[in-house]
């Protein structure tokens, strides 16, 4: 660990903490400012008496002033308590822990194989250069990043559930067979497998194009010049040098994504009745449950800032150029 | 003058920016004449619910028995609207902070590029749908959020625009004349920079129109407007046995973001023809 290195990623560290906090305090103002009073939307009720009121916001602390409220909150936060759903009337976490595993398994799995065949297109396409094959997969990047998330999902519901029956429609398990063991491995992967094509034909052409103009720039290069002017080969060159330097800004997408990953897909979750965080955290807009909202914002604010020093690290690690900066 | 012609030679000669233009051209004439292109108004409902495709009704009808291809054709002006004022919006706001970021520099600049950053990290969708949903249901409101929470991207470029032109000699001799830094960002580097931001908005009216149709889906879009989303979100339960009415409003919405994909990339390509000799073209 050289001195440079441990600065650069105390700098990353720092604006990562600032997010956090600039991210949960946007969120909290933004819900405590909207119309309509928690205390009334939490009773479920048209005209609550003013003494359940009253009993509610004592109860939760809804009677202070805001700036105290916000204090409290972040106080919790630090204390490891994500927060309280009043429309549950659970904790927050306990909500959120089991919807963690479905949704990472759809985004997880959609952006390592975006990742791979993204940047595996795009090194295709720069050794065909100006041929058809090139200008066919560019069109393609241009159609699919066009493409809204949910509409392709259920377009692909539509081919090959409805009308092929390759796949089921909806949902994470058969309900109406109980599997078990290995069955029910292969039941979950059966139901995973169109939500992850759907995002992963919608993640695959940012990273196609990113590597794609990153390898360009990189032909151009000095380097590049000055190697194939010694007499190495074109191809151990592209392999040897140019690949390695190419996917650079692929690996940072990738990091983005993985962020991202926590609520990545909301709309695909919708689209396939997949229980996961997306689909909590848009029930949870829906039923004005902002407890749970600011959870789950936190916890999206906190995964996108740990998967950023992650990726820095790797990047860091892949071109030591970066720690100068 | 000669700056101009020669960016409008190059924009055309790109492939993808005169396709870009072409048909752009195509849907702002779709969704100027509505009324006169489509057979039925938007809203009309008859007994022919669900019917297919045919020589009455082109793209079919949905189960209120309206006109497919009327609502897409209407569907059209909710789409460009919302991708207009709300990049327009974008660009206004990226150009001004980051104009004066850039120019004031210090702890000022810090700080917005501080946030410039959080911003661009943060998945604003996600912002955009909580306050929609806590603030009302309103295209006016949907602009104004996409707007409010975009311009960020604008901002950096901006920015980096600013830092260089403002070391540039007819800058200097500005300052020297005694012009006030408001007069020399307004006057000079503003006009002189904002090119390339003009570029990435083309992209960011494609991103609004998603964003829009989204929310639609969700049913958080404007419930008096016919637009995409909604169709779309309206087709949901009944597409398996009318696939019609699900696949031409999607259809549309591609089309009309990829047109404004080439039409970036072709301003991309004349601005910086260097560049992109080698990208696609």
């Amino acid at each position: 660990m050289d001195v440079l290195f441990v600065k650069y990623l105390s700098r990353r560290i720092l604006s990562a903490v600032l997010l956090i906090v600039l991210v949960i305090t946007i969120n909290f103002f933004i819900i405590h400012l909207a119309p309509g009073d928690p205390a009334t939307i939490m009773t479920g009720l048209e005209n609550p008496s003013p003494q359940i009121i009253e009993a509610l916001k004592r109860k939760y602390g809804l009677d202070k002033p805001l700036v105290v409220q916000y204090l409290k909150y972040m106080t919790n936060l630090l204390r490891g308590d994500l927060g309280f759903s009043y429309v549950y009337d659970q904790p927050s976490w306990k909500l959120i822990g089991p919807r963690v595993f479905p949704t990472l398994s759809i985004t997880v799995t959609a952006s390592i194989l975006a990742f791979a065949l993204g940047t595996y297109l795009a090194v295709l396409a720069s050794r065909l250069r100006r041929k058809f094959g090139d200008l066919f997969l560019s069109l393609i990047s241009y159609i699919l990043y066009a493409m809204p998330s949910f509409w392709l999902g259920l377009i692909l519901i539509l081919v090959f559930a409805s009308k092929l029956k390759w796949f089921p429609t909806s949902g994470m398990f058969d309900m109406r067979a109980s599997y078990e063991g290995f069955r029910k491995v292969l039941d979950y992967l059966h139901h995973l497998f169109l939500p992850v094509f759907t995002l992963l034909l919608i993640q695959l052409p940012v990273f196609y194009r990113v590597t794609r103009a990153s390898i360009v720039q990189n032909l151009r290069e000095d380097y590049v010049t000055v190697l194939s002017a010694v007499g190495i080969s074109n191809d151990r060159l592209f392999k040897k040098y140019v690949m390695k330097n190419s996917i650079i800004p692929a690996v940072t997408i990738f990091g983005i994504t993985l962020g991202f990953s926590i609520t990545g897909a909301a709309l695909i979750e919708i689209v396939f009745a997949w229980p996961g965080m997306g689909r909590l955290l848009l029930d949870a807009v829906f039923r004005r449950d902002y407890q749970l909202l600011l959870s789950i914002y936190f916890l999206m604010a906190v995964f996108i800032s740990v998967a950023m020093i992650v990726t820095d690290i790797v990047i860091a690690i892949l071109d030591p150029r970066v720690r100068l900066l | 003058m000669r700056f101009r012609t020669d960016f409008a030679k190059r924009y055309l000669s790109s492939r993808y920016g005169l396709a870009g233009l072409i048909m752009f051209l195509a849907m702002l004439i779709m969704a100027l004449f509505a009324p006169v292109i489509a057979p039925y108004k938007p809203t009309d409902i008859s007994h022919d619910m669900l019917s297919p495709p045919s020589k009455v009704h082109p793209f079919g009808t949905d189960h209120l028995g309206r006109d497919v291809f009327s609502r897409v054709v209407y569907g059209a002006r909710v789409s460009l609207t919302v991708g207009f004022v709300a990049a327009g919006l974008s660009a206004l706001i990226g150009i001004v902070i980051g104009a004066l970021s850039g120019y004031i520099g210090g702890v000022f600049d810090e700080v917005i590029s501080k946030i410039i950053d959080s911003f661009l990290m943060f998945p604003v969708f996600f912002l955009i749908l909580i306050i929609v949903a806590v603030f009302g249901r309103n295209l006016v409101y949907i602009m104004l959020v996409i707007g409010l929470t975009t311009w960020p991207s604008n901002a950096r470029i901006m920015r980096a625009q600013t830092m260089s032109i403002k070391e540039k000699a007819f800058v200097k001799i500005a300052r020297a004349n005694g012009e006030s830094p408001m007069r020399i960002i307004f006057t000079h580097i503003i006009p002189n920079g904002m090119y390339p931001v003009v570029a990435n908005s083309a992209m960011q009216i494609g991103g609004a129109i998603l964003t829009e149709a989204a929310l639609s889906f969700l049913g958080l879009g404007d419930p008096s407007v016919v637009s995409w989303g909604k169709m779309i979100n309206d087709a949901r339960s009944y597409m398996s046995f009318a696939w019609w009415s699900i696949v031409f409003p999607g259809i549309f919405t591609v089309i009309t973001v990829v047109t404004f994909s080439f039409i970036g990339d072709g301003l991309q390509q004349a601005l910086y023809p260097k560049l992109s000799e080698v990208r696609n073209e």
